[in-house]
């Protein structure tokens, strides 16, 4: 069934899903951050909080879009990196930024068709095609371009704008994630194609007796996720004036993916949608912030994250209890 | 007939002596020591395992140490674990099963390698440190006084931040891996000034883990708690410059001043004029380098010399790089090394 909702929350009286509960956890510590912290509820502090979490945002709309048709694209940080380091380093040549940044659109699109199409049409589980193809991604990216870190031109006016501008006192990057979340929330939920995305996810041996064209559905969703976590890389470059390659071998990749699960998109697919993803980064972002204006260790971080996001699993999992219709075959 | 044969021995005997003059001068002008130098470096192996080949510095010494390993005739290997520690652990267990006659390592921190560097040096294999130690010492260390790496950054900020005139005396630090060598050995020299300027304030200590979007994060968020803040100090150039864009983003970059340390590779000089960073203590790795090129040749020239038996450090240059001498030798490119 799409949306969040399952019929468990229904005898609750209300809809206690998992989204719910991540949402209470984020004002709870909303809260207390407000009421302990000095300027945590300053206007200038929200928006840092946003503005810190508009890539992990980015990549997780991406991911949820995937996770919803019953797949998982361990690709996104690889292609992210390499897609935009492709871009300056052919910019080096001597190549317009802009159209370089074309180009690498068109390969990142074309390693999102690849990706498509191994799971679509070869059939090997989405967890092992993506995590082979992020690690032979990144290896051809690393042998070609030699440095790590890559630097953007630096007199480029729409990147320039990309990472400093603001629309209406909201930091640009701010504004892509939300551009890029209400287009992935209102195709999700408008359009036909989106529909069939659930469908699909939902039961996909179902869909495809019932004629959906599943293939070109799942294939469409990879392309579509790749150009998503070009779009983030294109944000970072804007931001910090160049992109670091070795960001695929940080956690970002299992951080975008704990915010779609911990929003409360099953892995086994056909559930929840953009508001999830949302949830779940607001969590990550006002957790992140607090514990770096409380100067916690790196350690210590760390080990609260990992518990309360436990407990938001654990809480979910007391919620709403899992029995045989509602855990289906394709979790993990 | 016979002088012909009278010519044609005259000519061979003068051929001869040509000849034999010719050896005994070669004898008379070769260069002290060259021939067992050459002896002493041809066909030995040398295997580097780095943190990442990817990063500038790695990139500067083994461009010198290939160099040098062409026209000495040893060989040298880079293992390149591209920063997986687990990988790193497999190159070195590799490595020491080779027995090479040297290993140069690079430590991503400061325990990882610690038994294996003792366990090569038990098996009779050099190791040269470079750069990031590790807590076993052995033969060598060629690298940065991270001490005074840490002191001169922290001071550079205490005469920013201290005093009458100063915007604020709070200074941020922005470590780059907590366990890694550079990372231990700073925070001691930055205790120091903070011991000698009581006045300064460290208001955020936070690791960026060597990544500049973590550094803009955390800068974004500590401007916003602390909007006088005065200076900041990190790790490595190419992170700090996430400092800077967060800096500039608030439009301070007049009142905050953003220090680190970098291989002094252009990239660093490029940062500094577009004003993300105002100073880089530059460590200059092609130099760097070159001292351990020195220390590959001195290590390989004494195979008798039993490995671990004889403990030496080389800390490299430090020259402070702002706008006014970002030029010349204190930007290399990687094209001006070959």
């Amino acid at each position: 069934m799409p949306g969040s909702g399952k019929s468990d929350d229904r005898r609750l009286g209300f809809k206690a899903s998992q989204e719910v509960v991540v949402v209470a956890i984020s004002v709870m510590l909303f809260v207390v951050f407000s009421a302990t912290l000095n300027n945590f509820l300053s206007q200038g502090n929200i928006i840092a909080i946003l503005k810190n979490v508009s890539i992990l945002g980015t990549l997780a709309v991406g991911m949820g879009f995937v996770v919803v048709g019953r797949g998982i694209d361990l690709t996104m940080v690889a292609v992210m990196v390499v897609g935009v380091a492709f871009s300056i380093w052919i910019s080096t040549w001597g190549v317009d930024f802009t159209l370089a940044v074309i180009c690498g659109a068109i390969l990142v699109a074309a390693i999102g068709l690849f990706t498509g199409v191994m799971v679509a049409v070869a059939e090997v589980p989405p967890i092992f095609a993506t995590l082979a193809i992020a690690s032979s991604v990144y290896g051809s990216g690393r042998i070609v371009f030699a440095s790590d870190v890559l630097y953007a031109p630096p007199d480029i006016a729409w990147l320039k704008f990309v990472g400093n501008g603001s629309v209406l006192g909201i930091p640009m990057s701010v504004v892509i994630f939300g551009a890029v979340a209400a287009l992935m929330g209102l195709f999700l939920r408008k359009t036909r194609f989106g529909r069939l995305v659930y469908a699909t996810g939902d039961n996909p041996n179902a869909a495809r007796t019932t004629g959906l064209p599943t293939r070109p559905i799942i294939v469409t969703q990879y392309v579509i996720s790749a150009l998503i976590a070009f779009t983030a890389g294109i944000i970072m470059t804007g931001l910090v004036t160049g992109i670091d390659t070795r960001l695929y071998n940080s956690s970002l990749i299992y951080d975008v993916l704990l915010v779609v699960v911990l929003g409360g998109i099953g892995l086994s697919g056909g559930q929840g949608g953009v508001r999830n993803v949302i949830a779940g980064t607001i969590l990550v972002g006002i957790l992140t912030n607090g514990m770096t204006i409380l100067n916690f260790s790196y350690t210590s971080q760390n080990l609260i994250k990992s518990v309360i996001l436990l407990g938001a699993l654990a809480i979910d999992a007391i919620i709403n209890p899992r029995d045989e219709q509602t855990s289906q075959s394709g979790d993990i | 007939m016979k002088i012909f044969k009278k010519c044609l021995l005259a000519g061979m005997t003068a051929l001869a002596l040509l000849g034999a003059a010719q050896v005994a001068s070669a004898q008379e002008t070769d260069q002290v020591g060259r021939a067992p130098y050459l002896e002493s470096l041809k066909g030995k192996k040398v295997i580097f395992v780095p943190i990442s080949q990817g990063m500038d510095l790695n990139q500067a010494w083994v461009m010198v140490w290939q160099r040098h390993a062409a026209r000495y005739g040893f060989t040298l290997e880079v293992r390149d674990p591209n920063g997986d520690t687990n990988a790193g652990i497999r190159a070195m267990q590799g490595a020491i099963a080779e027995k090479p006659d040297l290993i140069i390592v690079q430590n991503p921190d400061v325990q990882t390698y610690a038994r294996l560097l003792k366990q090569a040096q038990a098996a009779g294999i050099k190791v040269l440190q470079v750069n990031m130690q590790s807590a076993t010492q052995t033969d060598s260390y060629v690298g940065n006084d991270w001490i005074e790496m840490g002191r001169l950054e922290m001071g550079e900020l205490a005469k920013h931040c201290t005093g009458p005139n100063a915007v604020s005396h709070k200074v941020v630090w922005l470590a780059g891996v907590q366990t890694g060598a550079a990372n231990i050995y700073m925070r001691t020299g930055i205790d120091e000034v903070l011991k000698a300027n009581p006045e300064l304030q460290l208001v955020s200590d936070q690791p960026a883990d060597y990544i500049s979007e973590k550094a803009r994060q955390i800068t974004e968020t500590v401007l916003q708690q602390h909007p006088d803040l005065c200076g900041i100090m990190g790790i490595w150039d190419n992170a700090e410059v996430g400092a800077g864009a967060a800096v500039a983003a608030a439009g301070k970059q007049d009142q905050v001043t953003i220090v680190t340390n970098g291989a002094g590779a252009a990239t660093g000089c490029e940062s500094i004029k577009n004003g993300l960073l105002d100073v880089i203590f530059n460590f200059n790795a092609p130099i760097q380098g070159e001292i351990a090129a020195q220390q590959i040749s001195e290590l390989l020239q004494h195979p008798d010399r039993k490995a671990g038996s004889e403990k030496t450090i080389f800390f490299g240059p430090i020259t402070r790089v702002d706008k006014t001498n970002a030029t010349g030798r204190n930007c290399w490119k990687p094209e001006d090394i070959k």
